[in-house]
């Protein structure tokens, strides 16, 4: 079996440096309109490409492009669908992140592709593969304000339907392995079949590219048996908010790649070997696929820059332990 | 819970009125605050401009009538890193995003929390030297301490939680001391994970006010009530300070099902937005609320703190609740004021 090592969505776009400071000091003068929209894209590319170095420095296999670019995870979609406006800012979950919701006035629709270009870039600068991130089509739905379906169903079908067209670009782009959100099923299992169709026809027409469907900021023990059946290839897990989690795993057993989130993402202490390994050994053995992976169990904007990169150094450290012992 | 004020000797007239915490600052106050922070200002001059600005804001709230008086919390710069500055056991974190391009520095526990002394009792004191209304002592509780930090030193959240309750039970009791009747204990983030309230929210509250002879106000903002109610009934504080108008008041049919046990202070103007409300509008919500709760049980303030307003919006908004309390009272025929 392969251990490997990832990071799961957002990295921190600024830190305490005056040089990290870049990002902020930029998008601060494109408010003001005192520099154009190229020379943005310009400090967004340069800073994607240090969050993807960092990210390799700290010995990771597989990097995301840190999201820098993104307001949140739902307006970065919506902005571009026909049907949705933008609304204020709400809190995401139970994190002290607040989004803008999105308020969907008429069909939803794809119109023009959201992540391929972020991901050419990030590609192209980076020495391991990258994984591009997208929301998934039942999280986008919980998040948004609903003035035209009145039905969750027609919204989460919409939603996939655009969606499914980032999956195909992406793919086209050479994405080998695509991640998609969706944490809000965590909290509305009751809703599992509605998302369980947002998730195929989402996957409807796909390829080569592996999908890995990330839950976070919840308690997954519940629902794995249920997202064992979604045609994914990966399932990821937060750890942080489930004592029962590995249990659960070990008696269900599973046959799909596992995306491990036993490093706090939301917390700047540092995890202790022991503490990740005694749960990585207890969990490996009921796991029958080729591979699995260790992760934060959530995107790192929620910590500060310093302590994100030292998140990840220690979890690298972590995982060849761990890989040592497999052997 | 009015023979409890009578007995700590605050006589207030029916719908008593009140703000919730915070004012804006004047220009000269933010730009003295950050020059302090990078070592440009000393605390003495800095004091004397928060003295001046607190005495200001006390000033108007008098004038506008207010009949309980906050001190504005011109020396804070938010809700938790002041406490943890002034707590045993925090450090302060590097920069997290917010939202946009807004980003903060969040508490991080490192070992042992503990009372080192009083941190809002010399500014209380201060506040209400300056007038013969009851000014509020407050403070930030327990909970969204715990939540609003990175804990690297607890092994649970409630182990955070339960040493943050007992610090904090030390500064209650000292404001208690020093003369404060009505304490109000901030706590936006009760509602983020429902089901800690019952596991430990409640029983930290219990630790906190424990054996204090004071009113205590519990203020919660930021929404999503209906995922801890009734069950914050329990919550052994005397009044609840709740965010109302910005969610469309849905909270009143809530009181409707389960009826609401304590003395409720109404959000009736929304800190958000700069209109002002009419009159009318302001009227219209108290009515609401005298729906579902008998008016000694009521008293009526903006939804939270309105540090984020200009000056001009925060006093209108303090003059138009002012207003439309007294025009219900004088139409419930209410003479006592």
């Amino acid at each position: 079996m392969e251990l490997l090592t990832t990071s799961v969505g957002s990295y921190p776009r600024i830190g305490d440096s005056p040089e990290q400071q870049k990002l902020r000091r930029a998008y601060e003068r494109w408010e003001r309109g005192e520099i154009g929209d190229g020379e943005m894209e310009e400090i967004y590319r340069e800073v994607t490409k240090e969050v993807i170095e960092e990210q390799i420095r700290a010995g990771l296999d597989q990097v995301t492009d840190g999201q820098v670019r993104w307001y949140d995870q739902f307006s970065h979609f919506a902005r571009r669908f026909d049907g949705c406006e933008i609304n204020g800012l709400l809190r995401l979950f139970d994190t002290n992140f607040y989004f803008r919701q999105p308020v969907v006035v008429s069909e939803v629709r794809w119109r023009v592709p959201v992540v391929k270009d972020e991901f050419l870039f990030a590609k192209e600068v980076s020495k391991v593969p990258v994984k591009p991130v997208i929301t998934g089509p039942f999280t986008m739905a919980k998040h948004s304000i609903d003035r035209h379906y009145g039905n969750l169903e027609c919204l989460v079908v919409d939603y996939a339907r655009a969606l499914s067209n980032e999956v195909r670009e992406l793919e086209k782009a050479g994405a080998l392995e695509i991640q998609v959100d969706e944490p809000s099923i965590l909290r509305s299992p009751e809703e599992f079949e509605i998302f369980a169709e947002g998730v195929s026809e989402l996957l409807e027409g796909r390829k080569e590219a592996r999908i890995a469907l990330y839950t976070y900021f919840g308690d997954a023990a519940p629902l794995f048996d249920r997202l064992l059946d979604l045609p994914v290839e990966v399932l990821g897990l937060d750890f942080t908010y489930s004592r029962r989690l590995p249990e659960v795993i070990v008696k269900a057993g599973c046959e799909k790649d596992l995306g491990l989130g036993l490093i706090d993402g939301r917390n700047t202490r540092l995890e202790s070997r022991k503490e990740v390994l005694e749960v990585l050994w207890r969990i490996l053995p009921a796991v029958e696929s080729e591979r699995v992976y260790l992760n934060p169990s959530c995107g790192l904007e929620y910590l500060p820059r310093d302590v994100a990169f030292q998140k990840l150094k220690n979890m690298v450290a972590i995982a060849e332990v761990a890989r040592g012992e497999i052997r | 819970m009015r023979d409890k004020l009578e007995k700590l000797g605050v006589h207030l007239p029916l719908l008593p009125t009140t703000a919730v915490g915070s004012f804006p600052k004047s220009r000269e106050l933010k730009s003295a605050r950050s020059k302090f922070f990078r070592g440009e200002v000393s605390a003495e001059e800095l004091r004397v401009l928060e003295e001046k600005e607190t005495r200001e804001w006390i000033r108007i709230q008098e004038e506008i009538g207010l009949d309980v008086l906050v001190d504005g919390e011109m020396y804070r710069g938010d809700m938790a890193t002041y406490f943890a500055r002034n707590l045993d056991g925090f450090e302060i974190s590097g920069l997290v995003r917010s939202y946009g391009n807004r980003y903060y520095r969040k508490p991080v526990i490192k070992g042992e929390i503990r009372w080192r002394g009083p941190i809002t009792v010399e500014y209380w004191k201060f506040a209400q030297s300056l007038t013969r209304k009851p000014v509020k002592g407050m403070f930030t509780g327990p909970y969204t301490m715990m939540d609003w930090s990175f804990n690297e030193y607890y092994p649970s959240r409630e182990d955070a939680c339960m040493d943050l309750a007992r610090a904090l039970h030390e500064e209650a009791k000292a404001l208690a001391n020093a003369g404060a009747k009505i304490i109000q204990v901030d706590e936006p983030a009760l509602s983020a994970r429902p089901e800690e309230l019952r596991e430990f929210g409640v029983k930290a509250m219990k630790v906190l006010t424990r054996g204090i002879d004071a009113y205590f106000i519990v203020h919660i903002c930021y929404g999503a009530f209906e995922f801890i109610y009734p069950e914050m009934l329990e919550l052994p504080v005397d009044n609840f300070d709740l965010e109302m108008s910005n969610s469309d008041l849905d909270l009143v049919e809530l009181f409707r099902e389960h009826p609401f046990t304590k003395d409720l202070s109404f959000g009736v103007v929304d800190v958000h937005s700069h209109v002002v409300e009419d009159l009318e509008t302001v009227m219209g919500r108290i009515e609401r609320a005298l729906e579902v709760l008998p008016p000694d049980r009521l008293w009526i303030d903006p939804d939270c703190g309105l540090k984020t307003r200009t000056k001009e919006e925060a006093i209108g908004k303090l003059r138009v609740l002012t207003e439309a309390a007294s025009e219900i009272r004088r139409s419930m025929g209410e003479t006592r004021s």
